[in-house]
C-alpha cells in the first residue's frame, strides 16, 4: 500500500534540487475559450516545472489541452477566442502571463521557441527558407542582412540539410516534409533558446523520418543545453525521449513521474489504460496461446464545456467511487518524484498492470 | 519563368484573333446593308454606293478580312467616315487624358484600398472593420456620376480647391494635370476601391488563419511585419487578379467620368462615334480596348510569378 502525502503545489519534487535548476514553472494554469456554446475549459489547472536541459513529455489524447498549454506558455492564445484566466507561468523569474505583447515578442523565438505539428503548412510558402531562418536572427540578435544569412546557412548545416547554401535560397515547396521540419527546428534554435516547445513535431511525418527528427532534436538539445517540452500522444516517443512525463486528461494533470517509473509503475487508471492500449508483440512463451485482446479505454472524453466537480476520468474509470464524482483529486506524491491525481491509488495499484 | 511568360504571351494570340474576327464581322452582322446603315435614312443610292466602295464592301468577304488584318498589323485602324481622319490619329489625340485618368484612378484606388483591406482583416469584427466594409458597400452602390457631382460640389464649388471640369494636358505642367484629374480619379476610383478593399480583406483573413502566420508570431515577428511581409504577399494573387478585372470595368466608367468632368478622352470619342454611327472608329476602339484588356491580363499573369514562387516553374 502506498502512503499518500498531500503536498502544496509549490514544493514539487523537482524544485528540491534548487531554485536555479528550474527554468520554467507553471502553476495552476487555466486557459479558457469563449464560444457561442459556452466556456471551454481547455486547460483546467495545470502545474509543472521544467528543469534546465531537461526533456519533459506531455502526453494525452487529442483535445486534452496539451497544445493549449504550449500556446499559453508562448502567449499565442488567439486573443478574441480565448484567454489565460488564472495561474502563473514563471520563466527565469519573469512572469509571462502579465507580460505585454511587445515584451512577449522579445521572448518568443528568442528565449522560448516553438515547433509545430504540421511542417507542410508551418513555413511561409512565399519566402525562402534562408530568409525565414534569418528573420529570427535579425529580429532578436540585430544581425544585418548578410550576417543573418550566413548564420541561417550555418543553422541549415546544423540540422543536417545537405548543400545548405543552395537550400537557403529555396522555397518550402521545394523541400520534403522531413526537410521542412528540419528547417522549423533551425528557425526555433536559431537564437539558442533556453526552452523549446515541440508540439507533436513528428506526428505528420513518415515513420522512418520521425526517428531522424527526434534524434536530431535530442542531439541538438544536448549540444545547446536547451530544455524541451515535447508534446505527444505517442508513448513510444515518450519512452525514447523523455526524462520526465506529465499525463494530461481533460485539461488537468493526472500523473507525473520520471519516464521509467511511469511506464513501469503507472498509478493513475487513465495512464494504465493508455499503456494498456499499446499493441505489444507476443513473447515466445505466449505464442500458441490465444491472443489477449488489446485493452481499450471505454467511454468518451468528457465535454470541457461543463464544470467537472470531481475527477474528470471518473465516468470511464473502473475504480471510481462516490468521492471521485464529487471531489477533485489532488496531485499527491506516491513514491519518489511520482505524483498522481487519484483518490483510489491504493486499490488501482493493487491490480497488476 | 521565361517559359511561363512565353506561354502566356502565346495564349493572347488566339484571343486577339477572335476579337479581330468579331470586330470585322460587326459591320456585316448588322441587319441590312451596312453601307445603307452608315449612310443614314435619306441617302441616295449613289451615296450608298460611294460608301460601299470606300469601305471596300463591294469586294469578297475573305478579301476584305485579309485587307483588314493586314492593315491592323500595320497599325491602320481604318478611316473615320465623318472626319475622314485615320482612326489612329483620332485615338492618339484622345489617348493622353484617358490614360492619365486610368492610371491616376488605379493609383488612388490601390493606395487606399489595400491599407483599408489589410486593417479591416487585422481588426476583423471590430468597429474599424465595420466602417471600412460599410464604406466599401457604399462605394459599390453609389453611381460614378453621383460621386462625381458630389465631389465637384464639395471640393470645386464650396472649397474651391480644385477645378470644376476640364483637363490640363501634361505638356502644360504635371501639377495642373494632377489637379484637373484628382476629382475624376476619386469619382471613378470609388467603386474600384471598394472592390479591391473587399477582396484584400477576404484574402488577408484567409491567410491570417494559416499555420505559417502562427509560426511568424512564434518567432517574435512584429504585427506590422506579420501583416505586410508574411501575410500580404501570400494574399496578393487574388488581389492583383481583381485589380486586373477592375481595370477592364474601368473602361465603361471612363465614358461616364469623362462626360461628367468634360474630359476630351477616348470615352468621349467612343460616345460620339456611337451616336454618329462612325463604324471604323467604333471598330478601332473595340480592338484597342480589347488589346488593352489582354495586355493587362498578361501583366497580371506575369505578376503572379513575383508573388508566388510556386507559379514560377
Amino acid at each position: 500500500m502506498t502512503m499518500a502525502t498531500t503536498v502544496p503545489a509549490e514544493s514539487t519534487a523537482t524544485s528540491k534540487a534548487g531554485q536555479s535548476d528550474t527554468i520554467l514553472s507553471v502553476r495552476d494554469l487555466r486557459t479558457q475559450f469563449f464560444t457561442r456554446d459556452g466556456v471551454v475549459r481547455a486547460v483546467d489547472g495545470i502545474s509543472f516545472d521544467l528543469n534546465r536541459g531537461e526533456t519533459l513529455c506531455i502526453v494525452g489524447e487529442s483535445g486534452c489541452g496539451k497544445s493549449v498549454t504550449a500556446l499559453s506558455i508562448m502567449g499565442l492564445i488567439p486573443q478574441r477566442a480565448g484567454r489565460i484566466v488564472g495561474g502563473t507561468i514563471n520563466f527565469e523569474g519573469t512572469e509571462l502571463t502579465t507580460q505585454t505583447e511587445a515584451e512577449m515578442r522579445k521572448i518568443r523565438g528568442n528565449r522560448i521557441s516553438m515547433i509545430f505539428q504540421e511542417p507542410m503548412t508551418s513555413l511561409n510558402p512565399v519566402l525562402t527558407v534562408g530568409a525565414q531562418i534569418a528573420e529570427s536572427l535579425s529580429i532578436h540578435q540585430g544581425l544585418d542582412r548578410r550576417a543573418a544569412r550566413d548564420r541561417a546557412i550555418d543553422m541549415l548545416a546544423l540540422v543536417r540539410i545537405a548543400d545548405p547554401k543552395r537550400r537557403a535560397g529555396e522555397y518550402p515547396h521545394q523541400l520534403s516534409g522531413g526537410m521542412r521540419q528540419r528547417v522549423m527546428i533551425a528557425i526555433a534554435l536559431a537564437c539558442n533558446p533556453q526552452v523549446l516547445v515541440a508540439d507533436e513535431p513528428t506526428t505528420a511525418l513518415d515513420v522512418t523520418i520521425q526517428a531522424q527528427i527526434l534524434n536530431l532534436m535530442l542531439e541538438l538539445k544536448d549540444r545547446l543545453g536547451t530544455a524541451i517540452i515535447l508534446i505527444t500522444h505517442d508513448l513510444g516517443v515518450v519512452a525514447e525521449t523523455a526524462q520526465r512525463v506529465i499525463v494530461m486528461y481533460a485539461g488537468r494533470t493526472v500523473e507525473e513521474a520520471p519516464v521509467e517509473e511511469l511506464l513501469r509503475n503507472p498509478k493513475h487508471p487513465y495512464t494504465r489504460g493508455l499503456i494498456g492500449s499499446i499493441p505489444r508483440r507476443r513473447t515466445a512463451a505466449q505464442r500458441g496461446r490465444p491472443r489477449t485482446r488489446l485493452q481499450e479505454i471505454t467511454g468518451l472524453v468528457p465535454s470541457l464545456r461543463e464544470e467537472i466537480p470531481g475527477c474528470a476520468f471518473a465516468p470511464r474509470c473502473g475504480f471510481a467511487v462516490e468521492r471521485c464524482q464529487l471531489e477533485r483529486p489532488t496531485l499527491d506524491i506516491h513514491g519518489a518524484s511520482h505524483r498522481a491525481a487519484c483518490w483510489e491509488v491504493a486499490r488501482v495499484t493493487a491490480v497488476p498492470q | 519563368m521565361t517559359a511561363y511568360i512565353l506561354r502566356r504571351l502565346i495564349a493572347t494570340i488566339p484571343v486577339m484573333i477572335v476579337v479581330a474576327l468579331f470586330v470585322f464581322f460587326l459591320l456585316h452582322l448588322t441587319p441590312g446593308d451596312p453601307a445603307a446603315v452608315i449612310a443614314g435614312d435619306d441617302a441616295s443610292p449613289a451615296e450608298i454606293e460611294g460608301i460601299r466602295r470606300k469601305l471596300g464592301l463591294d469586294r469578297p468577304v475573305w478579301e476584305q478580312f485579309g485587307v483588314y488584318i493586314w492593315n491592323l498589323l500595320h497599325g491602320d485602324l481604318g478611316t473615320s467616315i465623318f472626319s475622314n481622319l485615320p482612326v489612329m490619329t483620332l485615338v492618339k489625340q484622345r489617348l493622353e487624358p484617358s490614360l492619365v485618368l486610368a492610371v491616376a484612378t488605379l493609383v488612388v484606388a490601390v493606395a487606399f484600398a489595400i491599407p483599408m483591406g489589410v486593417v479591416a482583416a487585422w481588426k476583423a469584427d471590430t468597429t474599424i472593420d465595420r466602417v471600412v466594409m460599410g464604406f466599401s458597400v457604399l462605394g459599390f452602390a453609389v453611381p460614378v456620376f453621383l460621386v462625381g457631382y458630389l465631389l465637384i460640389y464639395v471640393f470645386a464649388i464650396q472649397l474651391r480647391w480644385l477645378p470644376v471640369q476640364g483637363y490640363r494636358p501634361l505638356s502644360e505642367g504635371i501639377v495642373g494635370t494632377l489637379r484637373s484629374i484628382a476629382l475624376p480619379a476619386f469619382a471613378l476610383g470609388m467603386a474600384y476601391m471598394a472592390l479591391i478593399a473587399r477582396i484584400t480583406r477576404a484574402s488577408m483573413l484567409e491567410v491570417l488563419s494559416e499555420d505559417y502566420i502562427r509560426t511568424a508570431h512564434a518567432k517574435g515577428v512584429a504585427t506590422r511585419s506579420v501583416l505586410l511581409r508574411h501575410a500580404l504577399k501570400n494574399a496578393a494573387v487574388p488581389i492583383v487578379t481583381v485589380i486586373g478585372i477592375g481595370l477592364a470595368l474601368l473602361i465603361s466608367g471612363v465614358v461616364i467620368t469623362e462626360t461628367v468632368f468634360n474630359i476630351p478622352g477616348l470615352g468621349r470619342l467612343t460616345v460620339d462615334a456611337i451616336l454618329k454611327r462612325d463604324y471604323p472608329i467604333i471598330q478601332g476602339l473595340i480592338i484597342l480596348f480589347a488589346g488593352a484588356k489582354v495586355l493587362v491580363n498578361l501583366l497580371i499573369d506575369i505578376s503572379y510569378t513575383f508573388f508566388d514562387p510556386r507559379i514560377r516553374q
